[in-house]
């Protein structure tokens, strides 16, 4: 099914729909809704690991984003803007589930020796087949769960940065933490999900 | 020159070149001296090929379909809420 505007509503201009929804019309709660619940629903399966999960935080986005609509200053798009609630929706729903301590990482980080030598001699497993093979669901999903199996912090940094393209001023204003921590954590991520991927992919270069 | 571990440390800024000139080339030194970091950096540039191509969507700019009871809750939501001010 795609989500399209009701066909009984013609389409607004983004000005136009906000205009609409802060005046209270029902329609236009209607037209907001199918408009962006697709990507909502994306952003949220993303960041959150349990389809329940992501349900509520669809109602949750929804909820705050017509709470805060007379404060959007459409200095940025809607889609932006709603992608934002989304983030910060997931972010308060991991960290209250994130009460228990982190995993380690460590043992998927480069090793070094007492001269600072890189110690694992690394072959070249991710042949360059492994970015063509990626187009196939099977990979993407693996993919996706190797994402997955980072721990929340290094997984949320990951996500912002990499998928879904915020800068690091950016992920880190959302994180709120510093910008040397979002860089840090940053390439421990990649560093892990590297390691993680590796044993995957030999098989199938 | 620098180590594998003092690399390591700066490849994050070095890959998007932001670290000052005298560090860069550094790297770039380390980079064309060193046996193992450019595989290292190699497969940490594909990873991240990788899991940017995992969220891609072959079918256009809205991934997922969405329950349509999962839609009217939330406008049901606002209503009740309109109603209730």
């Amino acid at each position: 099914m795609v989500i399209q505007a009701a066909p009984d509503n013609p389409t607004l201009s983004e000005p136009e729909l906000v205009e609409c929804v802060r005046a209270g019309e029902d329609r236009c709660y209607d037209i907001f809704v199918r408009q962006f619940g697709a990507k909502v629903l994306a952003v949220a399966k993303r960041y959150l690991r349990s389809e329940a999960d992501a349900a509520d935080c669809f109602q949750d986005t929804f909820v705050a984003a017509f709470d805060s609509i007379d404060r959007f200053e459409q200095r940025s798009s809607l889609s932006t803007w709603i992608r934002s609630i989304t983030v910060n929706q997931c972010l308060m729903r991991i960290r209250a589930a994130s009460r228990r301590k982190e995993d380690s990482i460590d043992d998927l980080l480069p090793q070094f020796d007492s001269q600072g030598k890189r110690m694992a001699a690394y072959e070249p497993t991710h042949s360059s087949d492994a970015v063509v093979l990626i187009d196939k669901s099977q990979t993407k999903a693996l993919v996706r769960g190797k994402i997955d199996e980072l721990p929340d912090d290094y997984r949320m940094t990951l996500l912002l940065r990499d998928i879904d393209g915020y800068t690091t001023q950016e992920t880190a204003d959302i994180l709120g933490i510093s910008v040397n921590a979002v860089k840090t954590r940053l390439h421990r991520a990649r560093s892990a999900l590297k390691a993680l991927l590796e044993p995957e992919l030999e098989h199938w270069t | 020159m620098l180590t594998c571990k003092q690399f390591d440390a700066f490849m994050l800024d070095y890959l998007e070149h932001e670290l000052p000139f005298s560090d860069q080339v550094s790297c770039w030194l380390h980079l064309k001296m060193c046996r193992d970091c450019p595989k290292f950096v190699q497969q940490y540039q594909q990873t991240i090929a990788l899991g940017k191509q995992a969220f891609e969507d072959p079918d256009g700019p809205v991934p997922e379909s969405v329950p349509e009871d999962l839609i009217n809750a939330a406008i049901a939501h606002q209503r009740r809420s309109d109603s209730n001010r």
